[in-house]
């Protein structure tokens, strides 16, 4: 097992209840995808399942370990093994593409050589072939401000490929493309995966898209999973259920959030 | 009733300003009686005909280069000195350390660039040592609080981002917060600057150097021809280091 929850609740403040009781356990190299309607609890869930978050209640098993019973030190280790792609990808506005993308290796670079970096990208041409899997590789020293939504999303995506770890986790990673290009993508994250052996878990509001491309699929539904089966299995009634009084909108696209600079004058 | 006390404060107000005018021995009227005004004009036409000599101007080069030194440097090490105490300022190191490096900032800021330097003139000696010292101290505090100010409204995310994939403090500072907090650092410095070197002109009147000194030495002599110039030398200064922040600040902080 390689990612496992025990009977984990997640609490923000006290009125929300994000994760209700949650039990599962993932195998390494499985492919999993999370959905069900907007408020469910699908971002909470990936973000205890990365470490982002302490759960309020039960325990957490990430690649063999308790990422909360450990030292700060040790847990950074741990999770520069785990990657997850952002929803809204956290990417500075004035930074290079490049520069971006090879932020995913800080944690296996060190400082001396991570700061060598900012000065003169040292591995532009990792940085090109991770780029190049999600054709965008013209953008190499592209303004990450200057990009859209989309290709901001794939940047995010290249990022976490550079940082090759064991463990991949996808929030809403294509919620900002074209529905070709969504399906695109989501095939090329797969084939890494598979071709990787990484352990792949991916929330989705695409219930078409999920059933395509993963073998297992989640539903959740007020923090708590109402069904975790193979996508064969997933029928109509399931989805009509898990989605029930909700209407499959598409997530607004993902925003860089750009700081205005105030320029004070005398 | 409200009418009445309306009418009071008025009339306190003028019996407060007629006082004042007693008191400080302040007389408009001599100002233009008597032959006052052809002196006045005497004394500014004095100030029309600058020493345009070229030892003159040479020794002008050079306070000009002087004052132009010290506002640079002296912003220079204010931004060293500032940020790193606009890090703990930010409460990144916890709230006992952001309360004393907030008291440290307000304690330099409160006290103006003319008195650092006068403290500094006898700490340090005559000279544009003093001056760069005094503009460093004082603007510290000033853009240490701006930084502090940048350093809280910049986003945290893309530095958070860093941290989950297991990368440090300082690489997350570097990576997620540097990118979008610079043009504003810079923004900041600039403007700074341009205070600075108007500030440094006067400087050299406690006796911190520069184009300040000249002015003052000039005056005390009543040499109005090269004052004159050194007045017009500090504009141009100005006018120099003006153009050049806009420039810089479109090339940088606008892109």
């Amino acid at each position: 097992m390689i990612l496992g929850l025990h009977r984990a609740s997640l609490r923000h403040g006290k009125a929300v209840q994000a994760l209700r009781n949650v039990d599962l356990e993932i195998e390494a190299g499985e492919r999993v995808a999370l959905i069900g309607p907007s408020g469910a609890g699908k971002s909470s869930l990936l973000n205890v399942l990365s470490t982002a978050i302490k759960p309020t209640e039960g325990e957490l098993r990430v690649l063999g370990e308790q990422p909360w019973n450990m030292g700060n030190r040790s847990r950074q280790r741990l999770r520069s093994r785990i990657g997850l792609v952002h929803q809204a990808p956290p990417i500075p506005g004035r930074q290079r593409v490049v520069t971006a993308v090879s932020a995913g290796r800080l944690a296996e670079w060190g400082l001396a050589r991570g700061l060598l970096n900012l000065l003169h990208p040292l591995d532009a041409e990792g940085a090109r072939k991770a780029l190049a899997e999600l054709d965008l590789a013209d953008k190499l020293f592209a303004q990450c401000g200057q990009l859209s939504g989309g290709q901001l999303q794939r940047v995010g995506i290249a990022r976490v490929l550079y940082q090759s770890p064991e463990l991949l986790l996808a929030d809403e990673p294509v919620s900002a493309m074209d529905p070709v290009l969504a399906d695109h993508t989501l095939g090329v994250l797969c084939r890494n995966a598979r071709e990787r052996n990484v352990t792949l878990v991916a929330s989705l509001h695409n219930v078409e898209l999920a059933l395509a491309h993963f073998p297992r699929v989640i539903g959740l539904r007020d923090g708590q999973v109402m069904f975790d089966c193979a996508a064969a299995d997933v029928a109509p009634e399931r989805l009509r259920a898990l989605y029930a009084n909700e209407h499959l909108v598409p997530a607004p696209a993902a925003e860089a959030d750009a700081m205005a600079v105030q320029i004070p004058r005398c | 009733m409200k009418r009445v006390t309306n009418w009071l404060i008025l009339l306190v107000i003028l019996v407060a300003v007629f006082a004042s005018f007693g008191y400080l021995g302040v007389d408009l009227l001599r100002v233009f009686g008597g032959d006052n005004l052809s002196q006045m004009s005497a004394y500014a036409e004095r100030f029309l005909r600058p020493d345009l000599g070229t030892g003159h101007l040479r020794a002008i080069g050079y306070g000009a280069l002087e004052t132009l030194a010290m506002s640079a440097l002296g912003t220079l090490l204010a931004a060293v000195l500032g940020l790193f105490l606009a890090l703990p300022a930010a409460g990144r190191f916890g709230w006992p350390l952001a309360g004393f490096a907030r008291l440290v900032l307000n304690a330099l800021r409160a006290i103006p660039e003319l008195v650092w330097a006068a403290l500094m003139v006898l700490a340090a000696g005559l000279g544009p040592n003093a001056g760069t010292l005094a503009l460093a101290l004082h603007t510290a505090g000033v853009l240490g609080r701006l930084f502090a100010e940048a350093l809280e409204n910049t986003p945290a995310a893309p530095a958070d981002a860093i941290r989950l994939q297991g990368g440090g403090q300082i690489a997350a500072f570097c990576y997620g917060t540097l990118p979008n907090l610079w043009p504003q650092l810079l923004a900041y410095m600039l403007y700074r600057w341009e205070n600075n070197i108007r500030m440094a002109t006067i400087l050299g009147f406690v006796g911190a150097g520069g184009l300040g000194q000249m002015l003052y030495v000039s005056l005390s002599l009543f040499q109005e021809p090269q004052a004159s110039t050194v007045i017009l030398a500090m504009l141009v200064l100005v006018f120099l280091v003006d153009a050049l922040s806009v420039w810089m600040r479109q090339r940088w902080v606008r892109a």
